[in-house]
């Protein structure tokens, strides 16, 4: 452990309150220690939710983790935070970039170079993002574009493994979002959602009846795949299929991951 | 539990007092899966079977069915959770065995018994002991 890190552990353990989580989880980070830094960050961030510094730290963790997703969350709550955050308005483009929204990463990464024009990094990020708008018109653009706006990809960035999928169904079980491909190729999202109609309303009945509460989850193992469901708002039904493989502590993760996408995306429909 | 002593026991009987012999199982039935009616029971005073064993039964059908439009092959075990309990669940052909039980109960060998049960219920049910 570094001489620094070692400081700064203890003046956190003295003081569990203090905001040199910051730098610490920085400094672990650094180090490679992702799961270290990101217990610390969580951590603090429970005692200074509002801490814009250490939102734009658990942005890039997240990076680091390969979870954009929580990645774009986390700037954008910096970025509520303080609204000329550098680092943010940094990552912000790197990760509309990354999702090809290049009008979006061009705004992000302009308005970080209004705030310091000597910065290389943004320079060169800017070149590349202009670059890229100027052949937008590519075929490998247009799909990841289409890809981004076609609701079947909804869960793409949340499930990455091909052996996982996720369908948002409404109350009669036609499908909102999300895709499932059979072996032979076939989209069978609907005839899936069709068997699992009315799901929500039966579980809902049953553990009302037996006084067990709200129903939180079903989970379901096939001879080759595991299927966890939840309640969605309006009624709505959470379907995850993954390997047969998949341990249940990841299942219920990959579950949460989909239901928080699906919850943003139910409200953007609004 | 109910004094089932008396009563006249049935092929289901020793697969669902071993059931509900595990710690936090209060409730355990074998259902008929297209209809929903209870074929046994082995319950806690004061539970009421009928209604839960109808919804659980549908809710086991829903996910055999849609495995099937999915090509996910045969279902083998369902849990419901909720917070305050689970309801677990094996189906053999027709029937459906289902475990009602507390949040605390040992999930894993509540798992392995309904499996070694569901063998059992498809034995009896071969040998046309549902009825």
């Amino acid at each position: 452990m570094s001489e620094d890190v070692r400081r700064m552990s203890d003046e956190l353990a003295r003081d569990p309150s203090s905001r040199v989580f910051v730098p610490l989880g920085e400094a672990l980070r650094q180090q490679g220690q992702l799961d270290v830094a990101l217990k610390v960050t969580l951590r603090g961030l429970e005692r200074h939710p509002h801490l814009a510094d250490a939102h734009d730290l658990l942005a890039r963790l997240s990076v680091d983790r390969g979870d954009m997703e929580r990645a774009f969350d986390e700037w954008d709550m910096v970025l509520r935070l303080s609204p000329g955050h550098l680092g943010a308005l940094k990552g912000m483009g790197f990760v509309c970039f990354h999702r090809a929204r290049f009008a979006e990463a061009e705004r992000y990464l302009a308005a970080a170079a209004a705030l310091d024009a000597r910065d290389d990094q943004v320079a060169s990020a800017l070149l590349h993002v202009r670059a890229a708008q100027t052949h937008a018109t590519s075929p490998q653009a247009a799909i990841a574009e289409s890809i981004a706006n076609d609701s079947r990809y909804l869960f793409l960035e949340v499930l990455p493994d091909e052996a996982q999928t996720a369908l948002l169904l409404d109350p009669a079980g036609l499908v909102l979002a999300g895709a499932y491909i059979d072996a032979e190729g076939r989209d069978v999202a609907q005839d899936v959602g069709a068997e699992l109609s009315g799901v929500t309303e039966a579980a809902r009945r049953a553990t009302r009846h037996l006084a067990m509460g709200d129903w939180t989850s079903i989970v379901f193992e096939t001879e080759v795949a595991v299927v966890a469901m939840a309640p969605s708002s309006q009624d709505g039904l959470l379907v995850l299929a993954t390997s047969r493989a998949t341990p249940l502590g990841l299942v219920r993760r990959l579950l949460a991951r989909c239901a928080e996408k699906a919850q943003r995306w139910l409200d953007g429909q609004r | 539990m109910a004094g089932r002593a008396a009563l006249m026991s049935t092929p289901f009987t020793a697969m669902l007092q071993t059931l509900s012999r595990q710690r936090g199982v209060t409730a355990a039935l074998v259902v008929s899966e297209s209809d929903g009616i209870v074929i046994d029971s082995n319950m806690h005073i004061g539970q009421s079977g009928d209604k839960v064993a109808a919804l659980a039964a549908s809710l086991y059908k829903k996910a055999r069915l849609s495995a099937r439009a999915a090509g996910m092959g045969a279902v083998s075990f369902m849990q419901l959770e909720a917070p305050n309990g689970r309801l677990c669940a094996v189906g053999s052909g027709e029937l459906v065995l289902v475990v009602v039980a507390a949040t605390a109960v040992n999930v894993g060998l509540v798992r392995v018994d309904l499996l070694r049960a569901a063998v059992e219920l498809a034995e009896i049910a071969k040998r046309g002991g549902a009825r």
